[in-house]
């Protein structure tokens, strides 16, 4: 590990940016953990998420920019205008190793311009950090923006952008990463981020590490040696997500965790047309493919989609898109949930809190369900800033409370992902706990059999273990484990980190985010599920329903449960 | 008895039951047995035609079946292990040790 890291601090009231030693304290610290740290020492928790007392966090994980395989995502983190809680927003794409390879361990940006109309990207480089005049990119959809940034950066440069929804400070706009093509298609979705960006004035981050080499671990050779082990061990087994998130359609649909038509079913009669068989089939005839969305990833889960003509699309459409998108908006076809990705991604919106809302906007009769043509016209017109689009873009909530709807299945104001709760009951205790509000990749257990009183623990170790992977770098569909996060931890440092400090990391996590809410006045009895989940039943006679006990529940978070061996072998889910 | 591991995305027709002890036969009728006692079991594994679903892989011993895996014989104190591709946390995927 490299001493000589350093902090990026951006300051937009003055519109500059400096470096700083990156503190001893956080050595241990990346991604999401460091973000936590970072926003409870710093932060704001009872302003206004986009105020200038809003702070914006982005911060590789601790081992971003090694060789060590599918490590180099990033968090985004912040208070989320969408909940109004702490929110970390994990992304993969190249701008987190790109960062560590240049020794920057986290971007701390503050305040805001005082005149809302200006833009300002920030440059990072081996000659340093600067922000600079970025009106020219305004209003620019992410495609053309990030078109336009390769005109003036070298081809090595990775990007970190906002489109409209962020500038028109939009509370389900998203951060967009560039993979490892350029292209600004993986994203920081959840909770509003990109709007607090967009506050800041912050359209994009240039990052270019040029030909820099991976960061050095102490204990190189036994790294290596381990990162080779790992990965052959890996190749060998069965590579579950080779096809992609969207090879998951039709088992979650079995599961009836497929919700249809703003969750009033649990199953779709559209899964075979949703299915991401049908995106793979795709590849012979028109081009496209599965591809890493980062430099080093083995896990290859990113579909790159062609339309008919073979001519690029989109990438990735996954799972939570298909379904919050395609099946809760009673679309049918996964090529026109294609192009509602593609919108989304260019205009920059989280997939699931846009395809929430639209279903309730459907749900409340403001237009059919199945209409894909609509479904487009509304993601232009939230580019377009009008009423609709507006109340639309700024999610679930706000859409319900315009259209004065009863059913919006939303979590502290955030909206449920595709994974259901009333089948995955202990998976909705995670939605009613965690910091991060309804976030399946805050802890995901689909263990429909699971008894009651196993919840709250499976709830809490999942929600940990999911908290150590999102600060380590690693992507969760790698699956590592604290044990095998503590073992890359040792030879990276080149000392020994024990698997009950790599835990101990994890729940520290949980409790700065748990204070942060506390003081932005979340209480406890806000742990809770909307009344839709617990009175709307789906599966067979619609018996599946949210019937969690409160106290079992509050049981997740109310102290930590002893660890025990499984929590060291529990791999990471999202 | 062989054993049935049942992953758990699985494991709501079986209550929650991890580890289904089965006669010995093919990995069919093993899969069968289950059924047996936690009926829904078979449709999350087999499709309509029978044939294992797309999204499934079976392990014996920790060996993944491969070809004609429902016709595999499963022996006395064999490990049937059903994989499913999806994530859902646990040790559910067999992976080589380093």
């Amino acid at each position: 590990m490299a001493s000589g890291d350093k902090s990026i601090r951006v300051d937009m009231n003055s519109q500059t940016a400096k470096t700083e030693p990156f503190p001893e304290r956080w050595q241990l610290l990346g991604g999401r953990a460091l973000s936590a740290r970072i926003l409870l020492e710093e932060g704001d928790p009872a302003g206004d998420a986009l105020g200038s007392g809003n702070v914006l966090v982005m911060a590789p994980g601790v081992l971003s920019g090694t060789s060590a395989p599918t490590s180099g995502r990033i968090s985004m983190g912040g208070k989320s205008p969408l909940t109004g809680g702490i929110k970390e927003a994990n992304a993969g794409g190249n701008p987190g190793q790109d960062l560590m390879k240049l020794g920057y361990r986290c971007i701390i940006v503050t305040g805001k311009p005082k005149d809302p109309s200006k833009r300002y990207g920030l440059e990072v480089d081996a000659q340093g950090v600067r922000v600079v005049a970025a009106d020219a990119h305004k209003g620019l959809w992410n495609y053309a923006s990030c078109e336009k940034l390769y005109e003036k950066y070298p081809k090595t440069a990775s990007f970190i952008s906002i489109g409209p929804a962020g500038e028109m400070q939009l509370t389900g706009a998203s951060i967009a990463c560039t993979d490892e093509k350029g292209r600004p298609a993986r994203h920081a979705a959840r909770g509003g981020l990109g709007a607090v960006m967009g506050s800041k004035g912050l359209k994009y981050v240039a990052v270019d590490a040029g030909k820099l080499a991976v960061r050095q671990p102490a204990a190189r050779k036994e790294f290596f040696g381990y990162s080779k082990e790992y990965t052959k061990a890996y190749q060998a087994g069965p590579q579950m997500f080779k096809f992609g998130t969207s090879s998951v359609v039709p088992i979650a649909n079995m599961l009836n965790t497929f919700p249809y038509r703003n969750r009033t079913e649990g199953q779709s009669p559209d899964v075979a047309s949703l299915d991401g068989k049908r995106i793979v089939e795709s590849f012979e005839t028109r081009g496209g493919g599965m591809h890493n969305c980062m430099t080093g990833c083995i896990v290859q889960c990113s579909n790159v989609v062609h339309d008919k003509d073979g001519n690029y699309k989109t990438s990735a459409l996954e799972f939570e898109t298909l379904t919050l998108l395609g099946a809760n908006c009673g679309i049918a076809s996964w090529e026109d949930v294609a192009d509602l990705d593609r919108l989304c991604d260019e205009i920059g919106l989280d997939t699931i809190e846009t395809g929430a809302a639209i279903a309730i906007y459907m749900d409340s009769g403001g237009m059919e369900f199945g209409d894909a043509a609509g479904a487009k016209r509304i993601l232009r017109e939230i580019a377009e800033g009008t009423e609709l689009g507006k109340a639309i873009g700024n999610g679930a909530v706000s859409i319900g409370k315009k259209r004065n709807h009863k059913r919006v299945p939303a979590v502290k104001g955030q909206a449920i992902p595709a994974w259901d709760p009333r089948p995955l009951k202990a998976t909705g205790v995670t939605y009613a706990t965690s910091p991060m509000g309804a976030d399946h990749t805050a802890g995901l257990i689909i263990n429909p059999g699971m008894p009651a009183t196993e919840f709250a623990r499976a709830s809490q170790e999942s929600q940990l273990v999911n908290a150590v992977c999102d600060s380590s770098g690693f992507c969760q569909f790698l699956q590592p484990s604290i044990e095998d996060i503590a073992k890359y931890y040792t030879l990276y440092l080149g000392r020994d980190v024990t698997r009950e400090q790599v835990a101990d990391i994890g729940w520290q996590c949980l409790q700065d985010e748990w204070e942060f809410n506390r003081r932005a006045g979340w209480t406890p009895d806000k742990d809770d599920l909307p009344e839709c989940m617990k009175t709307e039943g789906v599966g067979p006679n619609h018996v599946m329903k949210f019937d969690v006990p409160k106290e079992i529940i509050d049981a997740a978070r109310a102290q930590r449960f002893a660890p025990r061996e499984e929590l060291f072998k529990l791999k990471a889910t999202g | 008895m062989p054993t049935v591991v049942v992953p758990p995305p699985f494991r709501g027709p079986t209550l929650g039951v991890e580890k289904i002890e089965v006669p010995a036969g093919s990995a069919r009728q093993c899969l069968e047995a289950v059924d047996a006692h936690h009926p829904g079991f078979r449709d999350l594994v087999v499709d309509a035609a029978g044939e294992l679903h797309r999204f499934v892989k079976l392990f014996r011993n920790g060996e993944q079946l491969v070809g004609d895996a429902l016709a595999e014989p499963i022996a006395e104190g064999d490990r049937l292990e059903v994989l499913s591709a999806i994530a859902g946390g646990s040790c559910a995927a067999p992976r080589a040790r380093l």
